[in-house]
């Protein structure tokens, strides 16, 4: 199958530039190249311009609220862990609103890949600031610029034990492709930073600003060492892509649950069930 | 009919919560009917917990003021309890610091603790000293308790216990005054309204529970976890309520049958998923155990004041099922068949509870486990041929009813937006499109309606009045009749959908109307007004975190 069979015939409604597309061809591109079933494929999404991506790509899609990607495309995954489940959401659905299910996620090492379109706005309320907005940023909703710390979803990831972190630019859309191909088929919680201009809001995070800024991780970098990791995490005005960390070596969630050891739970059935046994411990 | 009234009291921490529901089982082998009612602050340690045992020859469905017995380890049962000369009261007053001559009852002094020491025996086996002495008191057979400590306690405590429960035995030389007529209650079970709920939930198919802990609905989750690998159910004990719905609504929609379980302040904070469930056609069941107050409130205490935040909770209107059952049998067939109308109907469904009712232990003859059934509605089965073809997810079927396309089925390939959208799943706010998408979700009310239990009369037709209630409060009012024939009392099982014709019918065949509820405002009251015009002006309101008791009732009807 090729990418743009995975099509729905809906024209995407994201500004004319918008970082979106980029991730929208990357995520067909990848899952076109592994050869996947489209009818074994779920994609999730929160609320926002991310969240739009369900409509475009030809597969099963849920689009759940905002920053409720997580627990839903985690229940889906329990149901059906031979199901492969992509949520996608942004940074104020999920670093924001979602902060709490993003932590939980990621300990949990659920079997999913996750891919935020990180463009430091609040693209679809008209641009206010979230929670990735630097310091000092002006807004309609922070007229005397940002007091936060922004936050770091590098660093974030790495202390809540996620196995698999990347950072990917919707400027480079084949390198993009290339990694969530890597996220999917990581066995366990893949987290995909995307760096995502919004051309109508965040003006300062271009793809001029960013094209200057980022650079590729090489063969040589060791991305199974922590400490390595929390540095690239910590850059100032530079921008590592690719697999900043990853571990092989952790159990997924479903593989450690007892019940789903040898069938799904959907290909377990609903069923009656004889509580007889259950019973007699209250006669 | 005859009664005993027997309440043990101690501080949280002693065992009282156990030791209940472990003598109840003795009682009922020893051929009494009981019902426990258990009473606790939220507190792990200290404080006063009591657990009131009714026993009888007959059946007994709700507690009452009086205590006949009383067994207690602490001194604050003599500020707490009610002790008149004809109360029994059981304590070691030595090591209680309690002048027995001061205390106008009848007394049982035993030196428990004195006892235990010259008999090598550790402090904490107290309770099982004390209940050995009750259990000969009530002429119970040792062998009956012997088998319940070593069915229901681990191995390894059997030993020191049973020597307790021999020496509290030998120590008894008198019985109670009682003629009881002990009956066979072997095909009956003594199981909390949680319990009920649980096992329901195991019994009809349901595998998949995701939750946050809250009480009164703790122990659902708490049983779930504990057979779920037995009975092939992921058991999710999520960051929040929220995660814990959402992830439900997750799996539901994947395939698997789900529920969630929690308190108001916890479907606060799942009103949102309600909303996702509702507008993207998931089955959910939401079990939900109230508890006074907002925000916090009294975490183990009882009110009925959550009706009407669970029919009108979240945004927009939308078809829901809610049902009220009003004890554990009607509780476990209600859990099966709210499973059945959400897949059927592709709606969220409720069965409320309160923490009376899923606390309080009830005995009723076994459910007929061959009663259940399992109604997924409608389930596309795929079509190879049409591998890639948008799947009209959300076209109608029947009634209003679409068919549903689990993920991994080839050929039904759809979206399912927490937006509006059209019968493919595609976002849309075309005007037509949202009208007609309405139109048909709310066509499912027709026949829903004729599907939900109805309201029924209890008690003699021409009865001078007529109390109206709904839920637990139907235990209390049957307890009741059993003085006092001058009363009968409408009970709703379930509030919405049902039929109103009918059910406004049913009440205006009533001589005098009075509202019954553990609330302030009367909730069911409105709501009866709001459909059928009926304003029932007599109320018997009780909002102070206990249930009604017995002599309340008759109280009101001025015995």
């Amino acid at each position: 199958m090729k990418a743009h069979e995975l099509n729905t015939g809906k024209t995407p409604v994201w500004c004319p530039g918008c970082g979106n597309y980029a991730i929208w061809n990357a995520l067909k591109g990848a899952i076109a190249d592994l050869n996947l079933n489209p009818w074994e494929v779920v994609t999730v999404s929160g609320i926002g311009c991310s969240g739009k991506m369900v409509n475009h790509i030809r597969c099963y899609g849920f689009h759940s609220l905002h920053g409720r990607v997580l627990p839903v495309a985690t229940g889906v995954k329990l149901a059906n862990h031979k199901l492969t489940v992509i949520a996608n959401g942004g940074d104020g659905d999920g670093y924001g609103m979602g902060m709490g299910h993003f932590v939980h996620a990621m300990r949990r090492n659920i079997d999913l890949t996750y891919i935020v379109h990180d463009n430091r706005t609040y693209g679809l309320t008209t641009g206010q600031a979230s929670p990735t907005a630097k310091r000092g940023t002006v807004t309609k909703s922070t007229p005397e610029g940002v007091f936060e710390e922004p936050v770091n979803p590098i660093a974030f990831a790495l202390s809540a034990g996620a196995t698999f972190i990347a950072r990917g630019y919707s400027g480079e859309s084949e390198h993009l492709k290339e990694l969530i191909k890597k996220a999917i088929n990581h066995k366990g919680f893949a987290l995909i930073d995307v760096l995502q201009p919004c051309v109508s809001f965040a003006r300062d995070y271009s793809y001029d600003y960013y094209d200057s800024r980022i650079y590729f991780l090489d063969e040589n970098y060791n991305s199974n060492n922590k400490e390595s990791a929390f540095k690239l995490a910590f850059e100032k005005d530079k921008y590592a892509l690719g697999i900043i960390y990853e571990d092989k070596s952790k159990p997924t969630y479903e593989e450690q649950h007892g019940v789903l050891k040898e069938k799904t739970l959907c290909e377990q059935g609903v069923k009656l069930k004889d509580i007889s046994p259950l019973l007699k411990l209250y006669k | 009919m005859n009664l005993i009234s027997l309440k043990i009291a101690a501080p949280a921490g002693f065992g009282v919560m156990s030791m209940g529901p472990m003598f109840a089982k003795v009682l009922k082998r020893s051929g009494f009917y009981v019902m426990g009612y258990p009473e606790y602050p939220s507190l792990i340690r200290g404080g006063y917990n009591s657990y009131q045992l009714l026993i009888s020859d007959e059946p007994v469905y709700n507690p009452y003021i009086k205590t006949d017995i009383l067994l207690t380890f602490t001194k604050l049962s003599f500020e707490k309890e009610k002790i008149e000369e004809n109360v029994t009261v059981i304590a070691d007053f030595e090591k209680l610091k309690v002048d027995k001559e001061k205390i106008n009852a009848k007394i049982i002094d035993i030196p428990l603790s004195k006892i235990l020491k010259e008999n090598n025996l550790k402090d904490i086996v107290k309770n099982t000293l004390a209940l050995g002495y009750v259990a000969k008191l009530l002429k119970i057979d040792y062998k009956i308790f012997e088998d319940v400590i070593k069915e229901t306690m681990p191995e390894k405590h059997h030993e020191i216990n049973l020597s307790a429960l021999k020496i509290g035995y030998d120590i008894c030389k008198n019985t109670f005054n009682f003629n009881f007529e002990k009956k066979d209650y072997q095909n009956h079970i003594i199981v909390t309204g949680n319990e009920s709920t649980a096992l329901s939930a195991i019994a009809s198919g349901v595998n998949f529970y995701s939750t946050y802990p809250m009480t009164p609905a703790s122990t659902v989750l708490h049983f779930l976890a504990k057979y779920a690998k037995d009975y092939g159910i992921i058991v999710k004990h999520t960051e929040d309520e929220i995660a814990g719905v959402t992830m439900a609504i997750g799996a539901a929609y994947a395939g698997a049958r789900a529920m969630t379980g929690t308190s108001g302040g916890g479907f606060s904070l799942m009103v949102e998923g309600l909303g996702l469930a509702a507008i993207t056609e998931t089955p959910i069941l939401f079990f939900i155990s109230q508890r006074p107050g907002p925000a916090t409130g009294m975490p183990t205490w009882q009110e009925q004041a959550d009706l009407k935040f669970v029919l009108n909770a979240s945004q927009d209107e939308f078809v829901r099922a809610v049902f009220t059952p009003g004890d554990i049998t009607e509780l476990f067939y209600a859990v099966n068949e709210a499973l059945n109308i959400a897949e059927k109907y592709q709606i969220p469904t409720f069965v409320l509870s309160d923490k009376y009712l899923s606390e309080s232990l009830f005995m009723d003859t076994e459910f007929n486990l061959n009663a259940l059934k399992i109604d997924r509605g409608y389930v596309f089965e795929g079509d190879k041929d049409k591998p890639l073809e948008f799947f009209p997810r959300y076209k109608e079927v029947k009634d209003g009813i679409p068919q549903r396309a689990f993920p991994g089925t080839i050929g039904g390939i759809h979206k399912t937006p927490s937006n509006e959208h059209d019968e493919y799943g595609f976002v849309s706010d075309d005007a037509k499109v949202r009208k007609l998408m309405q139109d048909r979700r709310f066509k499912k009310l027709n026949s829903l309606a004729n599907d939900m239990p109805q309201p029924k009369l209890y008690g003699d037709q021409t009865a001078e009045t007529t109390f109206v209630c709904w839920g637990s409060t139907k235990t209390v009012l049957l307890e009741a009749m059993k003085y006092n024939k001058d009363f009968n009392f409408i009970h709703f099982p379930a509030i919405y959908p049902i039929n109103w014709d009918e059910t406004k019918a049913l009440l205006q065949s009533a001589n005098k109307l009075v509202l019954i509820e553990n609330n302030f405002l009367g909730q069911l009251g409105q709501v009866i007004a709001e459909n059928t015009g009926i304003i029932i002006e007599d109320k018997f309101l009780k909002y102070d975190g206990r249930p009604f008791f017995t002599e309340e009732i008759l109280e009101y009807l001025g015995e």
